[in-house]
């Protein structure tokens, strides 16, 4: 098993000591597992550790594991089992809130790789920001004149900007996981990524500001 | 196993339904009625609640209390723009939460709720044979955590046991889709009284999915009430002067007059208003659909800005909608029906009771807490955004809109001060940047920390927003490691403490009080129509015949006898007679040039 696809399943529920297939509940009884709270959440939604993965398919994946750990679900147990539910229920919610948005996925598995985060690195590629800098004038100017399809035009741009960025990040993981495969060293690769993450960061706040906020209200 | 209620407890009426393997069901009366009317009336014979209640508003309207769901877990500031829709007095009651004022007394909204539901239980039981302890109760989806809360207390005052506090388009989405196969997305479409709610949610193999939610807790059918009110208003004012005030009495009849209105242009293009103006005649009036829609549409327009909003939520498109399901008394309005087919480029679902889909949906909810709808789950959102005040008065949200629940989120806070043992939170719901401009759900002070250098304790504080969408609160100090108490204040809410006041308070007590400040406010009342039969008497007393001036003497000396004694029916009956007695010298004066103040005083004074 590569380190990338390395989870905490238990091997047996500590209830009914049948195997456990996901680790936040038994398959066969609906026991929660005590450790799902803290596990990371590609554990948590029975996922492997990598970029790329189907949104459909995490969605699925939610549904199912939340079926069973929901506390609607334990709302007949007694009250510590229920207490649990809420708090892996939680978790799970957490989980799939983060990894169905690629940005959010993108930067959660970077740390869990070891990678630095946004407050540790702050560079972002070469001429980025000069880039940034020029769209943001233009983004005033169409705000100052509420000229509403410059705003729509500049939206789209970014947007495609925003999507190139992506793919890079998914070309980067990508070349990461052959790297680490072949037992070399992915440092390099983990601070490109954190480069492009903080440059898709910069760019989904220049898009927000595309999108007219009523003036009061 | 017990059974659970569900109970829409609306802003106009409330109904429960509970479930068996066949499906949800409707509680009905012997004549097949759902329906109670969410009106509670103090008088004479004590609390009335439903029909009976409501038969009372034009006679009593300051002790008939209706729409009081606009009222839950708001402070007083909040419900301005809503007082217009009252008749009776709201006034701010401990922490300037929004309370009513009836008969002298201060009532909580929350014991105005709880009586509705108590009827409501009652009835349940009745058709049931059972007793009912426990309760799926529904809101608005986009209720805040005050309001949820000022909710589960109604409930827990009303002796239920409130186990679930589930959102009404959910509730219709959860009775729309029981049953159904495949994959669907859906749009519930609900405008009710007083309050509207957009929610899209994707069914997938029995579970039911909020993408996202939104609305607006100040829109609803009262609006639209509201627009014929001033509609008929205007033209009264028009015969009787631009200055006209309009005592209670006639604002709820035009009340009435505006949703009897409402609900006949739904079916017909026009409706026909007649309203006794006393010695002014007669306003007769006939609106048209028209004119209605002409008024109604700004409304309307709301609710599709807020059907787009909920849309981008989600991160959908109109085309991707597979189905509106509509929701609420409103939504039979053709022009309601029009605007959101138009919108979402089909025609809306309106083959479920539009006012019996959110209890039905209840009823489903409570089976799958009671664990017979196992193959059932509900995943809701939190409506607002959970956030903390930050140094500068900014919102630092910590929990976003559209989050599925529970959810939660942890922040560390720290000390300004050496030894410091204390630290205030201030928690806010809603979308704006500064603190000011959103709800505040109330102070939550951590205490208990251990006293150490200025910035050296490290509190970890846990918020957790559950199935409810209620949020709980929980600290703990990373260094020493001790658990630091919380002590919540709620904005505009009860304490547990108050709310276990409530449920042991017998009702027999609040009734003794009643009658007590009902005699009170009617002397009073009495007082003023004397001196005013006095001063028409000095003004105009000649165009009284001896026998209207001896029946009017008679009256008022009856009046004056009732005074002294403690009969508040009596005491009522004698002021009725006294004032129709006096009604000569009243149209005279209102012929006269003073017509419009003799008038605006002389009906304050019934």
């Amino acid at each position: 098993m590569s380190e990338l696809e390395k989870t905490t399943v238990p091997s047996k529920c500590s209830r009914c000591d049948r195997p456990m297939a996901e680790v936040p509940v038994c398959d066969y009884c609906h026991w929660l597992n005590p450790a799902a709270a803290g596990a990371d959440y590609f554990t948590l939604l029975g996922l492997p550790r990598q970029f790329d993965l189907d949104e459909e398919w995490i969605r699925g994946k939610f549904l199912s594991v939340s079926r069973y750990t929901h506390p609607d679900f334990h709302a007949t147990d007694n009250p510590q089992a229920q207490e649990m539910a809420l708090r892996v229920s939680a978790a799970i919610n957490d989980a799939y809130r983060t990894l169905r948005d690629p940005a959010n996925r993108a930067a959660y598995l970077l740390e869990l790789l070891g990678g630095k985060s946004s407050a540790e690195d702050r560079s972002i590629p070469d001429g980025f920001l000069a880039t940034m800098m020029m769209m943001q004038e233009e983004i005033a100017d169409a705000r100052a004149v509420g000229d509403k399809s410059e705003l729509d035009r500049l939206r789209d741009v970014l947007a495609t900007q925003r999507d190139g960025l992506m793919r890079r990040i998914a070309g980067l993981f990508g070349e990461y996981q052959e790297a680490v495969a072949c037992q070399a060293i992915g440092t390099d690769l983990l601070n490109e990524i954190r480069k492009q993450l903080n440059a898709v960061s910069y760019v989904k706040k220049l898009l927000s500001q595309t999108i007219a906020q009523p003036a009061a209200g | 196993m017990s059974l659970i209620l569900g109970i829409d407890l609306g802003t106009t009426n409330s109904l429960a339904a509970y479930m068996t393997p066949a499906g949800p069901v409707v509680v009905r009366d012997a004549s097949g009625n759902a329906l109670v009317p969410s009106v509670v009336a103090f008088g004479e014979g004590g609390v009335t609640v439903g029909a009976a209640a409501r038969a009372h508003a034009v006679e009593n309207p300051l002790a008939t209390i209706y729409s009081v769901k606009r009222l839950m877990g708001k402070g007083l500031a909040d419900v301005g723009g809503d007082l217009k829709y009252l008749a009776y007095p709201v006034v701010a009651g401990r922490g300037g939460m929004a309370c009513v004022k009836v008969a002298g007394r201060e009532i909580t909204p929350q014991e105005l709720s709880a009586a509705v539901l108590r009827e409501v239980k009652a009835r349940s039981e009745a058709a049931i044979g059972a007793e009912i302890r426990q309760a799926v109760i529904t809101v608005p989806a986009y209720f805040d955590d005050s309001q949820r809360q000022a909710t589960r207390d109604a409930g827990r005052i009303a002796g239920l046991e409130v186990r679930r506090i589930v959102n009404e388009p959910t509730a219709a989405a959860l009775a729309y889709g029981l049953g159904r196969k495949g994959d669907s997305t859906i749009a519930v479409y609900d405008l009710g009284g007083g309050t509207f709610d957009i929610s899209i949610l994707r069914i997938s193999g029995g579970v039911f999915q909020v993408l996202a939610t939104d609305g607006d807790t100040h829109l609803g059918g009262d609006d639209l009430d509201m627009e014929l009110i001033e509609l008929i208003a205007s033209e009264i004012r028009d015969r009787l002067g631009r200055d006209m005030a309009f005592p209670p009495a006639t604002r709820q009849a035009m009340r009435n007059f505006a949703e009897a209105a409402k609900i006949r242009l739904s079916s017909q293009d026009q409706a026909r208003i007649e309203i006794d103006l006393g010695a002014a005649g007669r306003l007769e009036r006939t609106i048209t659909r028209e004119e209605f829609e002409a008024r109604a549409a700004k409304w309307v327009d709301h609710t599709i800005e807020h059907c787009r909003s909920a849309l981008a939520g989600a991160g959908l498109t109109a085309d991707r909608i597979d189905q509106v399901v509509m929701v609420g008394g409103c939504t039979r309005i053709p022009l309601v029906s029009r605007r959101v087919g138009e919108f979402f480029a089909r025609v809306p679902y309106t083959a479920i009771n539009p006012d019996e889909v959110v209890a039905m949906g209840a009823a489903v909810q409570a089976g799958i807490l009671a664990g017979v709808q196992r193959d059932t789950l509900l995943l809701d959102v939190i409506p607002l955004s959970l956030g903390i005040e930050t140094l500068g008065g900014a919102m630092g949200k910590l929990i976003m809109r559209n989050s599925t629940v529970p959810c939660q989120a942890s922040e560390t806070f720290t000390t300004y001060a050496a030894g410091q043992t204390s630290v205030d939170i201030h928690v806010l719901q809603g979308e704006r940047e500064l603190a000011r401009d959103c709800r505040s759900l109330g102070r939550f002070q951590l205490r208990g920390i251990p006293p150490m250098p200025a910035g050296a304790p490290r509190i970890s504080v846990t918020f957790l927003i559950d199935a409810n969408g209620i949020l709980n609160v929980s600290a703990r100090e990373l260094r020493s490691g001790r658990e630091a108490g919380v002590q919540i204040t709620p904005a505009h809410g009860l304490t547990s403490g108050e709310v276990d006041a409530m449920v042991k308070e017998s009702y027999t007590h609040a009734i003794a009080d009643l009658t007590e400040h009902r005699l009170i406010d009617l002397r009073n009342e009495a007082g003023r129509i004397l001196a005013a039969i006095d001063k028409a008497v000095a003004e105009v007393g000649a165009v009284m015949s001896p026998a209207q001036r001896a029946a009017m003497d008679e009256a008022v000396g009856d009046l004056k006898a009732k005074m002294e004694g403690g009969d508040p029916d009596a005491l009522y009956a004698a002021m009725k007679a006294a004032n129709e007695a006096a009604m000569p010298l009243t149209q005279m004066q209102m012929d006269q040039v003073l017509q419009k103040t003799v008038m605006g005083r002389k009906i304050d004074e019934v």
